[in-house]
């Protein structure tokens, strides 16, 4: 008996157990679903597009996060460069009407007013209203903020920052509060000086609506109350900080920044034509078409997916094989060769940066006007061209002017008039001449990092020492820091032009501008009036007058444009070049599937 | 022992902080976090590299800065607390967060790299010591060089072309054409008839059979659209699962043994009865039905081998083990190719990727989510193995050599055991124990040496993170990385002195 008693616990402890096995078993089973393929029945099919950098933020605008992938997401979620207009790839301005309207109805003082369509609605069905565009104006112009900053430590003593953001504040920040309309659709900015990029202001950011809840406040208007009632900053008198702001302004400055795709849906909220719908860190973001978005930007496809790919032959194998359907690697003679032979469509053009070489008038040796010429003349621009951008863009033509690209409409009649001819071919006999026997020692900073400058420089040194100028290799790879300062009479690096915009002429050509390494003073004047001028032609007639007087005096001589290459596949038509930092996004509502 | 252990672990500590000075200080000085700002024409450039030096404390030295990490990596060892600061990227991510992500992404690569590249490398340096001097150990030894000298960035080229542009390609009308095929039959066939060996007659008769046969079944499978549509099917099934378990018995107790003959006899028949009645299950099934399933299959293997009886119940239930689970790995193969369609419809019929780990906004069950990560890892995990199993064969055929040629496998021989006693359990087992050296040297070496390999096929892991953060001067992030592949390598280095000492009864741990 009791043997049998043994077995039979042992039997059925041993049915208890395969009865536990079988209820963990069906615990962990699925539902069986038979969907298992990626959605394929909507109609207009997906683009998937390699990107370099991974996306690291949903506000593109902070100094953190102001990188070119954040940007061309923000770029299709309409916080950034596509709202109430956008940049095409010839470089105008082009309106987008769709959602929302605005004109410059007064020049003195020069006043903009911004009308919405009251259609306009955000990606989670909140309407689009005045809120959002003094909450963008209020970021935009830094016009609460009232603090001051340590040179060292880049820590603020005094006062307060509310708003950190990558653009600067010029322009905006002469604006008064803006004025908003009874229907709460228009608002109206006036300037207290006139701002030549006025075109280029967009005053679309972050939802107001979910900006005031992350800040406590009950809705948009809320918010607009509260700015309304605080004085504009006064960084010689600061003042205690205002709490709610601060948190607005704390969530808008971080809040955005993601290691993962976010679980809260307020951080997707976007007003453009798509919306983010799933993010893998460091392989692909996925953006699907925003149904409240009433703009012209409609995508035709239903889903545009980035896909990170850091190294250029993996992108292009990547288009061979399918799995991406443009690319926009970095271009190099290689890189191009491989796309060629993939069979897909290849666009290739300039790129908005360019590599030039500026002379400083501070040092002695370049205080005689001959000797700066005579330097330039031995510069064989052709010669580096030929050797770096040929090969990747056999169209590609030495820049002739230090304000303009060849995109931009006043560039041949500029360069036809500013005497950059003297410079087309190298002169040496023409450089001996104006030397008269001198010679003199250059010594050139340049990153020893970047093997095109190296290029650049050996082409350079070779040429300069048949006219009997001994250039001196000051190259560092701390080049950068050495700009401010450093010990060296000519530099050689690139400079991003915006393409579209005068803000960056002052801060490279006037006297006291940033980018000013020269301490050339001859277009100070001029820098300094074409960012009050609201004329366009007047305007095109001033930077002409630059661009000759830089010449003129020998400034120093632009060199080329960075050559730039698109892959697309035959699958996908209407992408077009562009060369600046949105890429082969800029008109993704023109990108649609063959099949 | 406990003395010995607790000495290694706080030189360790102490090996760590000092490299992690060294490096802190190093990459601190020669990066140039600020050199994108400071070349820029914005017109609020200061501003800009005010709030980046202010983000990363820029404006202190890196030795000083270097203790305000430490400060926040000490964080760490406070347990539960989850106040590790391993500080920030220069785009305001915490490391803290990034981190696991790409140490999962490196471990999956990794791991499944280094299992193939030490169970390939070790048989295949035992056949070769086995057949020394034959043409297959000459080919194996020209082949391991090459591939050993062959640099990773050429190996990853090759194979996107071949193997993922080609074989996508080849999939679009998926038949193999003549040439292919006899070419196909002549270096099988001369594969198995050098693996084999024996006299003339005999390899021509296996050159013959193994290059007809595979030839056959290759033009079957291209007349039937099996790349289309591929599958085992029961027959497939069955054989297969009757070879593994007459291997299994053969190479690990002998044909002569019964009782193993039994276990695995039982095992096999489990499988196969699995494979027909767990269909339904498959179907429904998740991550978690598969361990659960894993862990079912390892138990009967122990349980029917212990139950099997014998003087020698270890080795039946070793038979037991290996058989249940390569013959479930066949069930679960089988099942996971009936998922090859769907897989070929997501992917626009080009199912073999060559970048990232995974097919963006695919989504489905274990089966296809499965193979999807395999169509994604092959080609890294090819190219990795390609060169460090090189390195396997080598060692394992010299160190089986070695052993071979000691005194008490003459004695072993000597006494009448059979050949297979002699290599399985007494040659083999000693040959190992080197080799355990090796493996957890190429533990810490594969987590931080796959940057070039990561970077070719866009997979987001710690090279990844490494050579982003050390191209942008991000300091935080190269540290990070640092101190897991540092830690690794400490740990793994640690392990290796202990399990020498567990293997090697003549060698003492003090």
């Amino acid at each position: 008996m009791s043997i049998r008693g043994k077995l039979f616990r042992k039997s059925l402890s041993g049915v208890a157990v395969l009865g536990v096995a079988a209820l963990a078993l069906t615990a962990c089973t699925t539902t069986g679903s038979t969907d298992t393929n990626t959605d394929t029945a909507s109609s207009g099919g997906t683009i998937t597009v390699a990107v370099v950098n991974d996306f690291t933020s949903f506000n593109n605008q902070t100094p953190q996060a102001n990188l070119d992938t954040n940007g061309q997401v923000g770029y299709l979620m309409g916080n950034y460069g596509s709202a109430f207009s956008y940049i095409d790839n010839e470089f105008n301005i082009v309106r987008e009407e769709g959602f929302g309207t605005f004109e410059k109805t007064s020049d003195d003082p020069q006043t903009v007013t911004y009308t919405l369509n009251p259609e306009n609605k955000w990606s989670d069905g909140e309407p689009v209203t005045a809120d959002d565009m003094v909450l963008a104006w209020a970021i935009g112009a830094g016009y609460y903020n009232d603090s001051t900053v340590d040179a060292d430590s880049g820590e603020v003593t005094t006062g307060t920052t509310y708003f950190e953001i990558a653009a600067s504040t010029a322009g905006l920040d002469t604006t008064t509060f803006p004025e908003i309309s009874e229907d709460n659709m228009s608002m109206t900015l006036v300037y207290g000086t006139p701002y030549v990029d006025w075109e280029l202001v967009n005053p679309i950011a972050q939802p107001a609506h979910i900006v005031a809840k992350k800040a406590g406040l009950g809705s948009a208007t809320e918010l607009t109350e509260l700015l309304q009632s605080l004085p504009k900053g006064d960084a010689a008198n600061p003042v205690a900080a205002d709490p709610t702001l601060k948190a607005a302004a704390d969530f808008v400055n971080t809040g955005y920044d993601v290691t993962a795709f976010p679980t809260d849906p307020d951080l997707l909220v976007s007003s453009g034509p798509m919306v983010p719908t799933g993010w893998t860190p460091g392989q692909s973001f996925t953006l699907e078409r925003n149904e409240f978005y009433v703009g012209g930007m409609i995508p035709k496809v239903d889903k545009v997916i980035l896909r990170v790919i850091p190294d250029a032959n993996a992108q292009v194998t990547a288009l061979q094989n399918g799995e991406v359907d443009i690319i926009n690697p970095q271009a190099s003679a290689d890189t191009l060769t491989a796309l060629e032979n993939t069979g897909a469509d290849v666009l290739t053009g300039d790129q908005v940066s360019y590599d030039h070489l500026d002379l400083r008038f501070d040092q002695p040796v370049f205080a005689d006007l001959a000797v700066r010429q005579a330097f330039l003349k031995t510069v064989p621009r052709q010669q580096i061209l030929d050797s770096i951008v040929t090969p990747v863009n056999p169209d590609a033509n030495v820049l002739n002017s230090q304000i303009w690209v060849p995109a931009n409409a006043p560039y041949d009649d500029s360069v036809a008039n500013n005497g950059s001819s003297a410079y087309d071919e190298v002169d040496i006999e023409g450089a001996l001449e104006l030397l008269a026997g001198a010679t003199p020692s250059v010594r050139i900073l340049y990153n020893t990092n970047n093997p095109n400058r190296v290029d650049e420089f050996q082409a350079i040194q070779e040429s300069a020492a048949k006219a009997g100028i001994t250039v001196v290799d000051a190259g560092s790879p701390d080049w950068s820091s050495l700009l401010e300062g450093g010990d060296y009479d000519a530099s050689l690096f690139g400079w991003i032009s915006p393409g579209v915009g005068s803000t960056g002429i002052a801060q490279i050509f006037s006297t006291d501008g940033g980018g000013n390494y020269n301490q050339y003073q001859g277009t100070n004047d001029d820098a300094i009036l074409t960012q009050t001028t609201l004329d366009p032609d007047k305007l095109i007639e001033i930077e002409k007058r630059m661009d000759k007087q830089m010449f003129e005096d020998a400034y120093g001589l632009p060199l080329f444009q960075a050559p730039g290459v698109f892959g697309v596949s035959k699958r996908v038509s209407g992408v077009e070049y562009m060369g600046n930092q949105t890429g082969p996004f800029w008109n993704f509502w023109d990108w649609s599937v063959n099949e | 022992m406990v003395s010995f252990i607790l000495r290694r672990i706080l030189v360790s500590i102490l090996i760590l902080i000092a490299a992690s000075f060294l490096m802190y200080v190093m990459v601190g000085y020669s990066a140039q976090p600020l050199q994108d700002l400071e070349g820029s024409n914005s017109p609020n450039k200061q501003q800009l590299i005010d709030a980046r030096v202010a983000l990363l404390d820029l404006d202190v030295p890196p030795p000083l800065r270097w203790v305000l990490w430490l400060g926040g990596v000490a964080k760490c060892a406070i347990p539960f607390a989850n106040a590790c600061d391993l500080g920030s990227t220069i785009s305001n991510a915490q490391v803290v967060d990034i981190l696991p992500n790409a140490l999962a992404a490196t471990v999956q690569l990794v791991t499944f790299a280094l299992v193939l590249a030490i169970l390939l490398g070790v048989t295949i340096g035992i056949i070769t010591a086995l057949r020394q001097y034959s043409g297959l150990d000459n080919t194996v030894t020209f082949v391991s060089f090459f591939l050993y000298s062959l640099p990773v960035f050429l190996v990853a080229v090759l194979l996107k072309e071949f193997i993922a542009i080609g074989f996508n390609d080849f999939l679009r009308d998926p038949v193999i054409g003549t040439g292919a095929l006899v070419a196909i039959g002549i270096v099988v066939g001369a594969i198995w008839q050098s693996l084999l060996g024996g006299d003339r007659r005999r390899r021509l008769v296996v050159f013959l059979v193994s290059g007809l046969a595979t030839s056959g079944v290759l033009l079957l499978m291209s007349a039937t659209g099996w790349f289309m549509n591929p599958g085992l099917g029961p027959i497939p099934v069955i054989l297969l699962v009757a070879a593994i378990a007459l291997g299994a018995a053969t190479l690990l107790a002998g044909l002569r043994n019964r009782r193993a003959l039994i276990t695995a006899g039982i095992n096999g028949a489990i499988a196969i009865a699995a494979y027909f009645v767990l269909q339904p299950l498959f179907d429904v099934s998740s991550a978690g039905t598969l361990f659960i399933l894993a862990i079912a299959t390892i138990a009967v293997g122990l349980v029917s081998g212990f139950l099997a009886g014998g003087y020698d119940r270890g080795q039946n239930m070793r038979v037991g083990l290996v058989t249940a689970l390569l013959s479930s790995a066949v069930v679960l193969v089988d099942r996971f190719m009936q998922s090859w369609g769907d897989l070929l419809a997501a992917t626009n019929g080009r199912p073999i990727a060559t970048v990232g780990s995974k097919t963006p906004g695919l989504s489905g069950d274990v089966w296809l989510a499965g193979l999807d990560t395999f169509v994604h890892l092959t080609l890294p995990i090819i190219a990795l193995l390609l060169i460090s199993f090189a390195g396997y064969t080598r060692y394992s055929r010299a160190g089986m050599l070695e052993v071979l040629s000691l005194d008490y496998i003459r004695t072993a021989r000597a006494k009448g055991l059979p050949e297979r006693t002699v290599i399985v359990r007494h040659a083999f087992r000693n040959m190992l124990i080197p080799l355990t050296t090796l493996v957890a040297f190429d533990v810490g070496a594969l987590l931080g040496g796959a940057i070039i390999t990561e970077r070719i096929f866009a997979i987001p892991g710690m090279g990844s993170l490494f050579n982003a953060g050390l191209f942008r001067g991000d300091l935080n992030p190269v540290m990070g990385y640092f101190l897991i592949v540092a830690a690794m390598a400490i740990t793994f280095n640690f392990l290796a002195d202990m399990a020498y000492a567990g293997l090697d009864p003549r060698v003492r741990i003090r």
